[in-house]
């Protein structure tokens, strides 16, 4: 007992060690995979027992944008996105203001039911979606990997919205209204900037899935739609390893802009989205 | 000094570059109830954690019963705490969160439910032992909170405006039960409290904080009657104040000359003549009589620029000399309109001068 | 003609509220309906289909499966990998978040250490941790050059405790962030009551903050749990010979010519009503588990 105690306060007076360990632990734990990525892209020549790189070269970025077709993946990540944001977005307003502001019967029911695909595993319904896309011959096209990413965007959506709109304080918008503002004025200049911070938290979030989306993407991708994550995973397949870093290295600056955007304007507990009642 | 329990001894504490106690000087006499009296944000919380060591000051000493406990750990301090907020255990019961400090020091299961009981009996909650904190009252959840301060009888009993959170009936009431279970146990308290008249009513003595520093310590009488600077007289209580100087000083009575008036006044130990002074009145203290009451020592002809009914009194502003102005409340018996003409006493006693700031 | 269009006014004006309701929540239900629930009838509908047919009902891809040992230690390796995840995310994130609470020197930087694993593809983060561990990175090398009586390479990546360690990186930071943001909404001045009461710091820790943040800790990690229960890109490219339900899911329809749908529709009903009736039992204990705590 008294070994316990004396073994306490010794931990309790190396407490700021012990903090900072697990912190720069942690730090590394999380960068050093990144750093190696780093290296690895630059790398040439990097055999056997050598912690840096011998010779540094920036061909495998050549490699990537060239053979890899990095500027094509780029570009189809990102109108995929953004159509995925956009539906998700719509939906996520119109739902989050019934579930946020309007009455109805079952309410929590039907929340929960229309969430419900975050608690199932996408792979499932993923085999579904994919051979509705091929009757409809969606496969392969903007828009069909943009509906399949709605599908894990949207849940998130309807969840920070509703969250945001029952957030919006009723008296404000009486008070505008007692200040002689009409509806469409009111809702420009009073309720618009108050949901603003929701509704771009909301897309961020929902871009970020879309981002990084893999599950639905490959069953529904075709060679005219690669996005990153499948490119990753094919690069992965060829087995060149430095060309795949370099990649990677292309496709994680996006990842840490939308990082940095989180950071300052959103909290992040949102991007996890916990459950209501847990 | 024997009899001294607590002691700051030059306590300073510092945030940045924000002085949230400045050089805390302050002793409080054994069974003695003490407040600590000031507006939000002058640092009597600051001043009641380097008490528990929930904070470290930055310079001085901590006494507890003589004994220097500026650097013991909170938990062996022996004190009891009651919080503005309650800050019960959420997760416990009404009886755990009582013996929650009796488990804490191992007592046997059986004392530790007598304890309680005993607690729970000196603040008239029996037979809530098995109510989760959030099923009670404000009121109720603030007793559970002083039976948890009482249970393990400490040396000192801190509360941090314990009353703030409540309504204002509930206010008044537990003002006297606090006051009563105190006196009870002959314990030292310390009070915080913003409100002013909370701390008259239930201190022995009163130690009023600006700014993190201390302006004033004294009964209650002390600090009403007499205040020393103009924070503590404005912070108690209404107040008029008239600028002047000391003509002349004759025995225990001092003339100030005040906008072309002669006041008669008690003598300030400090003040001589042609010393610049801040008379003080109590607005309620000032007699008004008719124009053709006779006149005398102290009483000035003045006039009524307006008048508010309040009910049970009038306040009337008032101006007189050479452009003084000067709030009276008096009861409503006689009553004089606006543009009336009246005539002032100052009662000699109760006029009261501040020197300095 | 003129009553019809009097009825439909009264209509409307009798249900207009909820017909408003109704129109808001129309895309939403269009989404779940075309993207989740008809999705997920079909893949229902195909499991029970003999394989390569369209009509057709058979009970055999489901005894296939679950007959077969190598099934069902696809599923027991899915448990243990994310339950393992789990587990260890929980060990992390607690003290973690207990740090991070306390505003030290760069706790801003350290948050966002935590959310770096959300923000970037799975796909990259595994990509790096195989080049880390892997027998020629950084790790073998330390352990190679400053360990004594290291001879050989450690194995790490597609081993089952490497996997799990993957998941750590990945999915801990939901258990963290949920953790770290039932901490923030504690009182403090609780905590000093405890401290105040005569308790240590490590009894305030033990009697007050844990109890008061396990529903917090236990939200957290069914968030972990479901998303390592569900991993995919990870395990498809690290897990070599351990594959979990879903990459044995995507194993069925992509490597046998021609795939087989309906083994992997029957597959992938199993592993939703496995996670379905896990998370309930899951959320049961944690509701249990905080209704004496949490804040009122
Ligand atoms: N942890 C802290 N960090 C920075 N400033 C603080 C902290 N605690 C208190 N202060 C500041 O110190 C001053 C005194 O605070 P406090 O003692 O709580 O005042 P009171 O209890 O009299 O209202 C306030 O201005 C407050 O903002
Ligand atoms: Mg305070």
């Amino acid at each position: 007992m008294r070994l316990a105690r004396a073994y306490g306060r010794a931990m309790w007076d190396a407490r700021l060690v012990l903090a900072y360990t697990l912190l720069l632990s942690l730090t590394l734990f999380i960068l050093a995979p990144f750093l190696m990525i780093a290296l690895r892209s630059v790398g040439k020549g990097w055999f056997g027992r050598l912690w840096l790189p011998p010779q540094l070269t920036l061909d495998w970025y050549r490699w990537a944008v060239e053979v890899g077709n990095i500027p094509e993946v780029m570009k189809n990540t990102l109108i995929i996105g953004v159509i995925a944001v956009a539906v998700s977005t719509v939906i996520g307003i119109f739902a989050g203001w019934a579930f946020g502001r309007r009455q109805m019967p079952g309410k929590e029911v039907l929340m929960a039911i229309i969430l419900l695909p975050r608690m199932i595993p996408p792979i499932t319904y993923a085999l579904g979606v994919a051979q509705i896309f091929y009757t409809l011959e969606l496969v392969d096209t903007y828009l069909g990997v943009a509906l399949a990413h709605v599908s894990v965007c949207a849940p998130y959506a309807i969840l920070v919205l509703s969250a945001t709109f029952e957030g919006l304080d009723e008296r404000v918008l009486e008070a505008a209204g007692v200040c002689g503002a009409n509806t469409i004025k009111r809702f420009f200049y009073v309720v618009l900037p108050l949901i603003m911070p929701g509704i771009l938290a909301s897309m961020i979030f929902s871009f970020t899935h879309s981002y990084n989306e893999f599950t639905l993407t490959l069953l529904t991708y075709g060679p005219h739609t690669v996005t990153l994550p499948v490119r990753t995973y094919l690069a992965v397949g060829d087995g060149y390893w430095e060309i795949t870093s370099a990649m990677a290295m292309l496709m994680v600056v996006p990842s840490l802009l939308i990082l940095a955007v989180i950071q300052r304007r959103a909290k992040p507990e949102k991007l996890v989205g916990g459950f209501k009642g847990v | 000094m024997t009899d001294v329990t607590i002691e700051f001894r030059d306590v300073s504490k510092r945030y940045g570059t924000l002085v949230a106690n400045d050089h805390l000087s302050l002793a409080i006499r054994k069974g003695e109830l003490m407040t600590l009296l000031g507006p939000s944000g002058c640092g009597k919380t600051t001043a009641l954690r380097c008490l528990t060591g929930y904070i470290r000051p930055d310079e001085g000493r901590i006494f507890i019963d003589g004994q220097d406990v500026t650097d013991v750990p909170t938990h062996q301090r022996e004190l009891g705490m009651v919080f503005q907020n309650f800050a019960l255990f959420p997760h416990m019961t009404v009886q755990d969160n009582v013996g929650f400090p009796l488990m804490i020091r191992n007592l046997s299961k059986a004392e530790r439910a007598q304890r309680v009981a005993q607690a729970l009996r000196l603040v008239r909650l029996e037979g809530y032992e098995s109510h989760y904190p959030r099923q009670l009252s404000g009121g109720q959840q603030q007793r559970v909170g002083l039976a948890r301060a009482l249970v393990y009888r400490p040396k000192v009993l801190l509360l941090d405006e314990p009353l703030s959170n409540l309504d204002a009936k509930l206010r008044e009431e537990m003002r006297f039960e606090i006051k009563e279970v105190v006196t009870r146990l002959e314990i030292t308290a310390v009070y915080v409290t913003h409100d002013q008249a909370e701390a008259l009513a239930l201190s022995d003595r009163v130690a009023i904080m600006n700014r993190g520093r201390l302006e004033q310590v004294g009964t209650p009488e002390e600090i009403y009657e007499h205040p020393q600077s103009r924070f503590v007289a404005e912070f108690i209580g209404l107040s008029n104040f008239l600028e002047g100087y000391v003509q002349a000083v004759d025995g225990d009575t001092m003339v100030v000359s005040v906008g072309g008036l002669q006041m008669r006044i008690p003598v300030l130990a400090e003040a001589g003549p042609g010393q610049r002074v801040l008379l003080f009145l109590r607005p309620n203290e000032v007699e008004l009589l008719r124009p053709d009451d006779p006149g005398g020592a102290n009483v000035f002809d003045a006039r009524v620029e307006k008048v508010t009914y309040l009910g049970d009194t009038l306040d009337y502003r008032l101006t007189f000399g050479q452009g003084l102005t000067l709030r009276v409340q008096s009861d409503a018996q006689r009553r004089f309109g606006q543009g009336a003409p009246v005539r002032l006493r100052f009662p000699r006693v109760r006029c009261w001068a501040i020197t300095g700031n | 003609m003129g009553t019809r269009t009097a009825d439909m006014m009264r209509f409307w004006r009798t249900h207009a509220s909820r017909l408003i309701t109704l129109f808001l929540l129309l895309p939403a239900l269009a989404g779940f309906f075309g993207l989740f629930f008809y999705p997920m009838l079909l893949t229902v509908i195909l499991s029970f289909r003999p394989e390569g047919q369209a009509i057709g009902w058979t009970l055999e891809n489901y005894t296939r499966f679950l007959a077969d040992p190598d099934g069902r230690w696809v599923i027991l390796l899915t448990f243990i990998l994310s339950l393992g995840g789990t587990a260890l995310s929980v060990l992390l994130s607690v003290p973690l978040a207990l740090i991070l609470r306390e505003k030290v020197r760069g706790h801003r930087f350290y948050r966002l250490m935590v959310l770096v694993p959300l923000v970037v593809p799975g796909l990259i983060g595994a990509l790096g941790l195989l080049l880390f561990w892997g027998t020629r990175g950084w790790f073998n090398l330390f352990l190679l050059q400053f360990v004594p009586f290291v001879q050989r390479p450690v194995a790490v990546n597609y081993t089952m405790h490497g996997l799990i360690m993957f998941y750590v990186w990945l999915y801990f930071p939901y258990t963290c962030i949920t953790t770290l943001s039932s901490l923030e909404s504690l009182d403090r001045s609780i905590e000093e009551a405890g401290e105040v009461s005569g308790a240590t710091r490590w009894q305030v820790l033990r009697h007050i903050v844990l109890p008061l943040i396990t529903p917090g800790i236990l939200a957290g990690s069914v968030l972990t749990f479901m998303a390592a229960f569900g991993a995919f890109s990870v395990p498809l490219i690290a897990g070599g010979n351990y594959r979990p339900l879903a990459v044995e899911i995507y194993k069925q329809i992509s490597v046998p010519i021609p795939a087989r749908w309906s083994a992997a529709s029957a597959i992938a009903i199993v592993m939703g009503v496995l996670q379905v009736i896990f998370l309930s039992l899951y959320m049961r204990f944690v509701r249990r588990a905080g209704g004496t705590g949490g804040p009122s």
